[in-house]
């Protein structure tokens, strides 16, 4: 099988089990539609005792926020065995979730299960279980480059509708979260973002929208003159501020010159 | 004001060419500012005598530039006229840069202008002239009148000046352009040797290839001799040099930056601009009409063809990135590539921007952005200021920028520490491998000749590392 096919696949693949993750989370948020809460609002903690009772209130109370488990305490003014007694209860019962605040990931964060973690809460789209999802970012990255290389420039929605009409996402992806991509790229210099001119290669696209090309190869660091101060030591020293003439770090005595001019000590 | 590194370089530049004691004077004065014959000797604790000969030699060299301004008495004495003395920071870095320049007039005018043949030099002189390498000195001692009564110098030259800000840099601007010769007379060649357009005509300096020595005299007059013949002296034109400098770094950026068509329209827009009347400084060029950049960009090799379309789509791209990419190479290098995106980000959008908001949108991980952020503000490369919010739950939010001018100049001082530091790598390198180089050839074999080889491997990164740097350093310094 060619690479090009290979990689497809391979990425398919990658997509395919992230599709399928999303697809269950979308399955969970439908099952858990608050359409049976409304039915029986007086009977969604059935068996509960008071303590239970007035800790899943105090939770409910906080919606996608979410509260943790020191704030619930302070609430209510229960003991601290009757609290975590309580929350295992509410767990075992399926009325309450530990989510992860990427606020603050050590800490038991507790939501009622009707609610969706706010993206103060989780981080945003891009984050999974309180971490950033460098995986799907890299393979997003690496799909917009791949049709960005068939194309001399390409707006947005060029992007999108190549994303969506060859069906290499197998999850909802929004116009937004491929702007998100597209502008990361831009910051590390792999796409350049212009105007259209709606001359020469931009003669299909409408004057002044936003497009984006493949920067060119050579790049930040092999920039002619302006690269030349990163491109020696002192460029790269995190210890430049601290070095002087004669000091302990001078460049005499530079262990990092001494790499870079393959100098024997 | 000098910074600090640029005040090392400076005087280590000084220390090289012309001494230890020179050096002294010349460090006395980037720190201190203008100063009068008086002060430095106090500050440089030197004798008179060497103050005077240091400021003779520098003076000569166009690394001081003297004045005369009239000081108010004190105590109901009537104001006399003192000389003051400042340096010339940029016409000291110039110094190592000699090679270059000598290059850019060779490459345009051919090696003969060195020759000792009177007509040979006469004719070099001329074409030197033409091209705008050398250009008349400035006035030696220019006098500055007092501003009007009720105006300070400052309010005199209207918002510009006011935005400079001090009085004290006021006045050495002022003494600049008094010194400076008239734009119609700075290359204008005169049949004899006198001129009578100033009085203040420049009775020292170095002619094209030779240095002048003046007699001691007394007081202010011990460093510049006024009694000595009126008499044009001509002195190297540093500001052309390093335009056809910035020019070529410009137009080679541009050519990897963005194509060789930008390129062309590029270098056809600077020749045209190159003889016009306008000021070193990029904002200031003066504007082309399209015809006239067209007519220029088809003489060029790979010009004709070109259609209006496309210059005015080269055009388009063509904007001066070349700091910023400077700076951000930096921050790759030294910080990664997280980091480089985060500058990036708050380097293009020019405004304050909050923790989370550069977090989301440089896909950084949080807590990784806070770190990476307090380490590029701990080096200044970031402003940062944090906001407290108040109401029923109060919250600290850090917001970030990167100021531009501010970070100019402190990359600026970076590079003038690290051409410092090259220089002092070459000297090191020099010492330590002294006894080789002083070996005859026939005795470099073997264990020797590897290392005399090596020498000279060293010595060629060291070199071509420095003049690069150089070149940046002068686009920073222009831009």
């Amino acid at each position: 099988m060619a690479p090009r096919h290979l990689c497809a696949m391979v990425l398919c693949e990658l997509l395919a089990s992230r599709g399928w993750l999303m697809m269950l989370r979308g399955m969970s948020r439908r099952l858990v539609n608050p359409s049976l809460k409304r039915k029986r609002p007086e009977t969604d903690s059935p068996g509960l005792v008071d303590a239970e009772r007035a800790i899943l209130d105090s939770i409910k109370g906080k919606k996608d926020l979410g509260i943790w488990a020191r704030d619930i305490k302070q609430e209510t003014k229960l003991a601290d065995h009757v609290v975590n007694k309580s929350l295992k209860s509410l767990l075992a019962k399926k009325l309450i979730k530990e989510v992860v605040n990427i606020q603050n990931k050590g800490k038991k964060h507790y939501m009622a299960v009707e609610f969706e973690p706010s993206k103060e809460i989780s981080g945003g789209e891009w984050y999974v279980d309180g971490n950033l999802d460098k995986e799907l970012i890299n393979v997003l990255k690496q799909l917009c480059l791949r049709y960005l290389r068939t194309q001399k420039v390409a707006t947005l929605d060029g992007v999108y509708n190549d994303l969506k009409k060859n069906r290499v996402v197998t999850f909802d992806i929004s116009n937004q979260q491929v702007s998100e991509i597209l502008n990361s790229m831009v910051l590390d210099n792999d796409l350049i973002e212009v105007k259209s001119t709606g001359l020469g290669d931009y003669h299909s696209i409408p004057i002044g929208t936003v497009c984006y090309r493949i920067a060119s190869a050579a790049g930040v660091a092999k920039g002619p003159k302006v690269g030349a101060f990163a491109s020696i030591p002192c460029g790269a020293c995190p210890r430049i501020n601290l070095c002087t003439p004669n000091g302990v770090i001078s460049p005499g005595t530079c262990v990092y010159y001494n790499k870079w001019l393959s100098i024997d000590f | 004001m000098v910074s600090l590194h640029g005040v090392q370089l400076a005087t280590h530049l000084i220390s090289s060419f012309y001494g230890d004691l020179c050096s002294k004077v010349c460090e006395c004065l980037l720190r201190r500012g203008t100063l009068t014959l008086a002060q430095i000797i106090r500050f440089t604790e030197l004798s008179r005598e060497n103050v005077i000969n240091c400021l003779r030699v520098l003076i000569h060299q166009n690394c001081v530039q003297a004045f005369a301004i009239q000081q108010e008495g004190a105590f109901g004495e009537a104001p006399r006229i003192i000389t003051q003395y400042m340096a010339l920071f940029d016409n000291m870095i110039h110094k190592m840069r000699a090679p270059k320049f000598m290059q850019i007039v060779s490459e345009e005018l051919g090696k003969d202008v060195g020759s000792s043949d009177v007509h040979v030099v006469r004719e070099s002189f001329n074409r030197l002239l033409i091209a705008r390498f050398i250009e008349r000195c400035p006035a030696p001692e220019p006098f500055l009148a007092p501003p009007a009564d009720g105006e300070t110098p400052a309010k005199k030259r209207g918002a510009k000046s006011a935005k400079i800000g001090e009085e004290r840099q006021t006045t050495e601007q002022r003494a600049l352009a008094a010194a400076a010769p008239m734009d119609s007379m700075r290359f204008l060649m005169e049949m004899d040797d006198l001129s009578e357009e100033k009085s203040e005509e420049c009775t020292n300096s170095v002619t094209v290839g030779e240095k002048r020595k003046q007699d001691v005299l007394k007081s202010d007059e011990d460093v510049l001799d006024a009694d000595k013949k009126k008499e044009v002296l001509w002195r190297v034109n540093f500001e052309e040099l390093v335009r056809r400098l910035r020019h070529k770094a410009c137009i080679s950026y541009v050519k990897t930056r963005i194509n060789d068509e930008a390129a062309i329209v590029l270098s056809a827009m600077l020749e045209l601009s190159r003889h016009s009347e306008t000021w070193q400084k990029a904002e200031n060029s003066a504007y082309l009409s399209i015809n006239a950049i067209y007519d220029e960009v088809i003489k060029k090799e790979g010009g004709l063809g070109m259609d209006f379309e496309r210059i005015r789509a080269s055009l388009e791209q063509l904007g001066c990135q070349c700091l910023e990419t400077g700076v951000e190479s930096v921050v790759l290098r030294r910080y990664g590539r997280e980091a480089y995106r985060i500058f990036r980000l708050l380097s293009k959008a020019g405004r304050f921007l909050e923790s989370d908001k550069i977090s989301d949108t440089t896909f950084v991980e949080k807590k990784d952005t806070i770190k990476i952020l307090y380490k590029l503000w701990k080096d200044d490369y970031l402003h940062m200021e944090k906001v407290m919010t108040s109401g029923a739950k109060q919250s600290l939010f850090l917001l970030w920028r990167v100021n531009k001018e501010p970070l100019r100049e402190h990359v600026l001082d970076e590079m003038y520490h690290a051409a410092l530091n090259l220089r002092l790598r070459i000297a090191h390198e020099q010492d330590k491998g002294k006894e080789i180089l002083q070996l005859p050839r026939e005795k470099l074999v073997g264990e020797l000749e590897k290392r005399y080889k090596l020498l000279g491997k060293v010595r060629v990164i060291l070199e071509s590392s420095l003049m690069n740097l150089d070149e940046a350093i002068m686009l920073f310094h222009d831009f």
